[in-house]
């Protein structure tokens, strides 16, 4: 089952910075600065964090990892935006 | 005495060592041993990845673990060897020869120490201990392979350690244990040290989650637990027959390949080995989860490049970015038309197992490609086996078409404004007659009236008024087809619903011809559907009973919501051809259908239809390697 996880990140060192961001790419959609929105399963999430863990320093970085709930049971208001729109990423396939 | 250390070089047994690990996996469960290590198929769960992470320290490791220091010669009187102070071998046989190849050098190992680990840079002979981790031994008296994650050597005294995921065992006593899969995995570590002329009385597992050491002392009754699970795993080997699966165990919920094995499913049809005899409503376990995670994709923009940049598929334009799509998301990549796929990406694809499917931009299916397929060739063999029994291809087709013709009764009945009762009675007249059907030939007749009496009816399915008259601006419609349906036809497609049905069937052949590669059957060797060339004949057997299931309904759903309308259609000459954003549109439609979930008839639980797929030709695999009886053929109700 698939969780939807807004991730968010605080890093203090430019090279550290760009590769959680390159590392998070892999894994979500970039929202905004610093946050990601990630729809992973429990494997692809300790993944994930296992990755980021490698990358930050643990004593002056920090990784937010919030649980918004399962992707099936998403509801329609779950994130609201003010300004530029925000479109949910679930669909069935991806038709390019 | 001197014989078993002379005879090593002719004796030169036909080893095929078995990794510690796989009897590790025996012992927790010989079917699990059987799909891994004989029928060579591997599944990520949670746990797997888990265990992945917590070992990659210990897989950085060199290899390399200094040399016993006791070096007996093979000419010596056994008497003369300066043997360490250890228990006599059960199996009397010393490694030594190996003991210097495998060791990485020995000789000049010494100096080349590893700089990780400060405490190797000690004289060897001191009594420090000194790690070592990532070292594969082998032993040939107990035709084992070992790979230790962590050795720790204390002057001859090494002990290995291996480290687990998860949290240890608590012990009626509350202290901390160790289940028998993970004992029986170290103390063969253990015994292959001894064999290698270590001195070794115990070994250790470490637990990543709680930080815990368990202790697990290398005693007579390991070692003899140890010998039976080999003797065991190498019977199961040897004997190539798939071991039953365990009877409602904890163990199965957690175990990665669930989905292939379907304990429950698989011991429910053995148990009643008539279907008939099936009481319906009996629930199964579910186990695997009702839809996959991921997700295909389908590039139908003509003259789109697509390349890999990280684990991103990037789609572009005229060297514009049109989409970028994570590799961890998708189960399968379709090519419809003129599009490129960079050689990384294609790459790519194989090493992940994504099956890439090719079309012509108008949906014919041309084929997949997947690597060198699925390493099980024993379902393969009896696959080809079965094929040549005539009895054994008419009774599966027999099910089969009947299956068919019953889901197209259901899909009438369900959708049909007002089924007539006179196609209703015929249809389920026809399916009767298929299962008495004597030949495949008779079948094949059975089927194409059924089919001519389902698609009379079809049109009364479709809830759209699309007369000429309705469509807005007269000289337009002229040109746009309407949802008319006046029976099949192809080849080409001469109306809309007809173009639409055609696309949906390619689609469906396929998922089906994916799904059967993924099990490890050749696709174009059918029971029902005879040789031809270039004909994925045993996809269009699986497809049958799926094809008013998912295509037609597909279809429907597509025209019926509008998902999918006139406007979507060109008229070329006599055929009827989907425009591009028609074509993208019915691909969410049957993408819907596929990701819409039913309940299985048979155990109980919803899955969607693209699961379904691969537990029905899972199904088909157990049928062919003779674990069941009867192939449950998926019918709704």
């Amino acid at each position: 089952m698939r969780r939807i996880y807004l991730i968010t990140y605080d890093v203090c060192e430019p090279k550290r910075l760009r590769q959680t961001f390159k590392c998070l790419k892999n894994w979500g959609d970039h929202l905004q600065y610093s946050v990601f929105e990630c729809h992973l399963t429990p494997t692809d999430l300790i993944h994930c964090k296992a990755e980021l863990a490698e990358i930050i320093h643990h004593g002056e970085d920090q990784v937010l990892v919030v649980d918004l709930g399962s992707v099936e049971n998403r509801s329609d208001d779950l994130v609201q935006a003010i300004g530029k729109p925000y479109s949910d990423m679930a669909a069935p396939c991806i038709v390019v | 005495m001197i014989q078993p250390l002379d005879s090593n070089d002719t004796e030169q047994p036909s080893v095929d060592y078995l990794p510690a690990r796989m009897i590790n996996e025996y012992v927790y469960c010989p079917r699990l041993f059987y799909l891994m290590h004989v029928e060579g198929q591997f599944a990520d769960s949670y746990e797997t990845v888990q265990g992945r992470i917590v070992h990659r320290r210990v897989d950085s490791g060199n290899g390399r673990l200094d040399a016993p220091e006791v070096f007996p010669e093979a000419d010596l009187e056994p008497a003369e060897i300066d043997m360490p102070p250890e228990p006599p071998k059960r199996r009397g046989k010393m490694k030594h020869v190996q003991a210097a190849t495998l060791f990485a050098d020995a000789d000049t190992a010494d100096d080349d120490v590893d700089a990780a680990d400060p405490r190797e840079d000690n004289e060897e002979k001191t009594r420090s201990s000194v790690h070592a981790r990532s070292i594969t031994l082998s032993s040939d008296s107990l035709g084992v392979i070992a790979k230790l994650d962590l050795a720790e050597a204390n002057g001859q005294h090494v002990t290995p350690i291996d480290y687990k995921r998860g949290r240890p065992r608590r012990e009626a006593d509350g202290t901390a244990g160790a289940w028998p899969p993970e004992r029986v995995q170290i103390a063969l570590q253990a015994m292959v040290l001894r064999d290698n002329g270590y001195q070794c009385d115990s070994g250790m597992l470490y637990f990543d989650e709680t930080r815990q050491r368990v202790d697990v002392p290398l005693d007579d009754a390991l070692i003899r637990q140890a010998e039976q699970a080999i003797n065991g795993a190498r019977a199961v080997y040897d004997s190539a027959t798939i071991p039953p699966p365990l009877v409602d165990s904890p163990k199965c919920p957690k175990c990665s390949l669930a989905k292939i094995c379907l304990p429950d499913e698989t011991a429910r049809l053995v148990e009643n080995r008539r279907l008939s005899e099936l009481e319906p409503d009996r629930e199964v376990r579910a186990i695997v989860t009702a839809r996959d995670e991921r997700r295909p994709i389908y590039l139908s923009t003509q003259g789109l490049w697509v390349g890999k940049k990280g684990d991103i598929l990037q789609a572009k334009a005229d060297g514009k970015l049109l989409q970028e799509i994570r590799l961890n998301e998708v189960n399968q990549v379709n090519l419809l038309g003129n599009v490129q796929l960079s050689t990384q990406a294609m790459q790519t694809m194989l090493r992940m197992e994504i099956p890439v499917a090719y079309f012509t931009q108008k949906g014919y299916f041309y084929g997949v490609a997947g690597g060198l397929g699925v390493k099980n060739i024993l379902v393969r063999r009896e696959q080809f086996r079965r094929a040549d029994d005539t009895q054994f291809c008419l009774r599966l087709a027999r099910e089969l078409v009947r299956g068919k013709i019953r889901n197209h009764r259901t899909l009438l009945m369900r959708n049909h404004r007002q089924p007539s009762s006179i196609t209703l009675r015929e249809l389920k007249r026809s399916a009767d007659h298929a299962t008495r059907s004597d030949s495949l030939a008779s079948l094949l007749g059975i089927e194409g009236n059924a089919a001519r009496l389902y698609f009379g009816d079809f049109s009364g399915m479709l809830k759209v008024d699309c007369d000429v008259e309705t469509s807005p601006g007269a000289a337009l419609s002229e040109k746009r087809p309407a949802f008319d349906f006046r029976g099949r036809n192809r080849r080409p497609p001469r109306d809309p619903v007809n173009a639409l049905l055609s696309f949906a069937y390619a689609l469906l052949t396929k998922d089906c011809l994916v799904a059967a590669t993924k099990v490890g059957l050749d696709p174009y060797l059918g029971f029902y559907h005879q040789i031809k060339p270039g004909k994925p004949a045993l996809a269009l057997d699986l497809m049958e009973p799926f094809r008013p299931l998912i295509a037609e309904s597909a279809v429907l759903s597509a025209i019926n919501n509008r998902m999918v309308t006139p406007e979507h259609f060109l008229v070329a000459g006599q055929s009827v051809v989907l425009t591009g954003t028609g074509r993208k549109h019915f691909l969410m439609a049957y993408e819907k259908r596929m990701d819409a979930t039913v309940t299985h008839p048979l155990f109980g639980y919803r899955v969607s239809y693209r699961r379904l797929l691969e537990i029905q030709t899972r199904l088909l695999a157990r049928l062919l390697s003779g674990e069941i009886d009867d192939y449950p053929v998926f019918v709704t109700r």
